[in-house]
């Protein structure tokens, strides 16, 4: 069986999401996109050759009755989309973040449960190439017991999606609970959940302003630096978004009993930080050789694949919607667990309200 | 009493000099949109040389309706420039196509309106005409836009909206489509001269005309468009005469400017190479960026002869030479690199 696949919102996302799909023609073809604007539907049609376009989504969803509905719209309208969608008897991808408040995320997920389909979520990163050799080393007991998990996302406001954002006081982002961080967080949380198996683990969150105040409108009032700290009853957490420091980095570094990794989402590395195994000055000297093998080696690793073609940009992306397809086609588990996801809207939450009130203060 | 014109996209590399050459050309009446926090200097400099002049700024975003609406109330003309150079492909598209809706949703059928549209030389389909070929306003326009870059297009669906507006609310419509616009301000290279790619410039261009249009006179043109009564309905292509060769122009600017490091790619070699890319894409299913597919190159490194005899009949003369033009923006990249 092949899937017939729907997408609504038809922003820069949902090009990914089509290229992806895209490579999968033995599992899923996309029938048709929806965008409230008809032009933003069309040219995303044009350009991917899909075989029909709609400015309506109620006549796209009973004329072309898709199996899936990627929901890539701004998260005002993940829920009523959702429902819709539900209603029709589709499956759903919903890209990140699901909803604007934990009980609207809640509703959500108890839509799905209640229609009896299958849902996911856009944390790609999870299923990037480092993400899935970090589980493989954690597997093999190289780290022990994890301690402390660090998560660090940089986010470039001169890049696409920031330039968007600083460009247009209108922006959707601006009328988040959460504004700039809200769209970005779940990419910082998703990451925690797994070592972090509490509900409701300690949570204090700062944010701040660092950009300079030049627009006069709602922009200038945009958070852009976001400090978390998180402590679980077995393990603790850091959490960083930064919109100023460069690079803007992208790693998770897990602190076990037994040694100390550093998973980098930028250069598709996972490294095991030195110790010094050797006695006096040559126990400092030593490891800096072992280093260099293990980014030696992991770089050979990733060149391989780039040879045979497997070294995509949208891994993670592409992995995520297998495994989505698979689980609705043969049964396979959800990619994500229900409750990873409601943990991380539910922190979202606590994060938002914990920096509004530092903000009121 | 005076007309009033509007200019978006005023505080563009384009924009900046279209309006300082409409206050030039008489046009003393003037609004143009801007973003919130964009700067506005160069237009007042320019307003400040006409004591007469009026230069109403409206703060305005084109994809919101009431911002187009009340950038359009009580206007005689159009000169519609703002667009999106660059951006990820759904942003490109929303703020020059999208954008470009609201703008004419909000002309409607308002009073009788003349709209000059600024497009470019890239809605041309040229790729099947052959190498050497010349376009003028009787080229045919791209048929296969998705095998195009993105600002081609987007600059096509533009056009195409402007007419279709244009024959459904009557107002006289006018189209420049500019070659490439340089001058100081401006980009130092077109990607019809080449790529630079991991510090190497790789000259794809060879010795094909390069359709310069120094930005002062692509705005006599553009301000001309506005003015002639003659030109309601008609399709304009914008270019200067005494065109050097991309070879020509990267000689200069190495001599003039910076000795950048080059690579000659002979068109031959670029096509096999394209064909080459184009199989990888397909294969690795993406891997790389399809930047060279076969009619990419073809479309934008073939080579094609230029006319713009239409536009001289209508009244433009090229009032800075294109060796004068090449000087100034030189000068300008030496100070500014």
């Amino acid at each position: 069986m092949t899937l017939k696949i729907a997408l609504v919102g038809c922003g820069k996302i949902a090009d990914g999401h089509v290229e992806e799909i895209q490579k999968l023609p033995t599992r899923a073809h996309v029938v048709a996109v929806c965008d409230r604007e008809i032009l933003m539907a069309e040219q995303i049609a044009t350009r991917y050759r899909i075989p029909a376009y709609y400015d309506s989504y109620e006549r796209m969803l009973d004329r072309e009755r898709p199996d899936v509905v990627h929901i890539t719209t701004p998260p005002q309208s993940h829920l009523p989309l959702s429902r819709l969608a539900l209603d029709a008897g589709c499956h759903i991808y919903v890209e990140k973040p699901l909803a604007l408040n934990h009980g609207d995320a809640k509703a959500l997920i108890d839509a799905v449960a209640t229609a009896g389909r299958k849902m996911t979520i856009g944390y790609t990163y999870l299923f990037d190439p480092p993400a899935l050799e970090m589980r493989a080393a954690i597997e093999s007991g190289v780290l022990g017991k994890v301690v402390h998990v660090e998560s660090w996302f940089g986010y470039n406001l001169a890049g696409q999606f920031g330039s968007a954002i600083l460009g247009d006081s209108t922006h959707w982002v601006h009328a988040l609970p959460g504004k700039l961080f809200h769209n970005n967080v779940d990419h910082l949380l998703n990451k925690l959940v797994e070592f972090i198996p509490d509900d409701e683990p300690r949570i204090d969150a700062h944010a701040w302003r660092r950009h300079p105040v030049r627009f006069g409108d709602v922009r200038d009032e945009m958070q852009d630096e976001l400090r978390i700290t998180m402590v679980g009853s077995e393990t603790s957490a850091y959490g960083t978004f930064t919109s100023h420091v460069k690079p803007a980095a992208h790693f998770v570094r897990l602190y076990g009993e037994k040694n100390i990794m550093h998973v980098d989402y930028v250069s598709r590395t996972v490294t095991l930080e030195p110790g010094a195994t050797l006695p006096s000055a040559i126990g400092r000297w030593a490891p800096a050789f072992g280093q260099a093998m293990q980014f030696l080696r992991a770089g050979g690793r990733n060149g391989m694949a780039f040879a045979r073609g497997e070294f995509h940009l949208f891994s993670g992306l592409n992995r995520l919607i297998s495994m989505f397809y698979d689980s609705i086609l043969d049964g396979a588990p959800l990619p994500i667990p229900t409750r990873d996801i409601l943990r991380v809207s539910s922190w979202m939450d606590r994060i938002f309200v914990g920096i509004g009130a530092e903000r009121g203060r | 009493m005076m007309k009033k014109v509007l200019v978006t996209g005023a505080t563009g590399f384009l924009g900046g000099s279209l309006v300082e050459r409409l206050l030039a050309h008489g046009e003393h009446n003037l609004r143009v949109t801007v973003r919130p926090g964009s700067r506005r200097e160069r237009v007042l400099a320019a307003a400040a040389k006409y004591p007469d002049a009026q230069v109403e700024f409206v703060e305005a975003n084109l994809i919101a309706a009431k911002d187009a609406a009340r950038a359009v109330d009580g206007v005689d003309v159009v000169y519609h420039l703002a667009a999106s150079m660059r951006g990820a492909p759904a942003d490109m598209f929303l703020n020059t196509v999208v954008g470009s809706k609201y703008l004419l949703e909000a002309i409607g059928t308002r009073k009788p309106m003349r709209v000059v549209l600024v497009s470019s030389f890239s809605v041309y389909g040229v790729a099947e005409l052959g190498r050497g070929a010349v376009v003028d306003e009787q080229t045919p326009l791209e048929t296969h836009p998705e095998k195009r870059d993105l600002y081609g297009y987007v600059k096509l669906r533009q056009e195409a909206l402007f007419s279709e507006y244009a024959a459904k609310n009557g107002f006289e419509l006018v189209i420049l489509r500019p070659g490439v616009i340089y001058g100081p301000g401006g980009n130092a290279f077109s990607s019809r001269v080449g790529l630079n790619l991991f510090g190497v410039f790789l000259h794809l261009g060879g010795k094909n005309l390069l359709p310069l249009s120094f930005v002062d006179n692509s705005s006599d043109a553009i301000a001309l468009a506005g003015q002639a009564p003659e030109a309601a309905g008609q399709v304009y292509n914008v270019h200067d005469d005494d065109l050097p060769t991309c070879a020509e122009y990267l000689d200069a600017y190495r001599r003039e400017v910076k000795a950048i490091r080059r690579l000659r790619v002979p068109y031959p070699a670029l096509a096999v190479l394209s064909r080459v890319l184009d199989r990888y894409h397909a294969w690795s299913k993406g891997q790389l960026p399809a930047i060279f597919t076969p009619y990419k190159s073809a479309t934008t490194w073939g080579g094609n002869r230029f006319d713009n005899s239409k536009l001289k009949r209508l009244g433009w003369k090229q009032a800075i030479p294109t060796a004068d033009g090449l000087q100034r923006t030189f000068a300008w990249l030496r100070a500014s690199t």
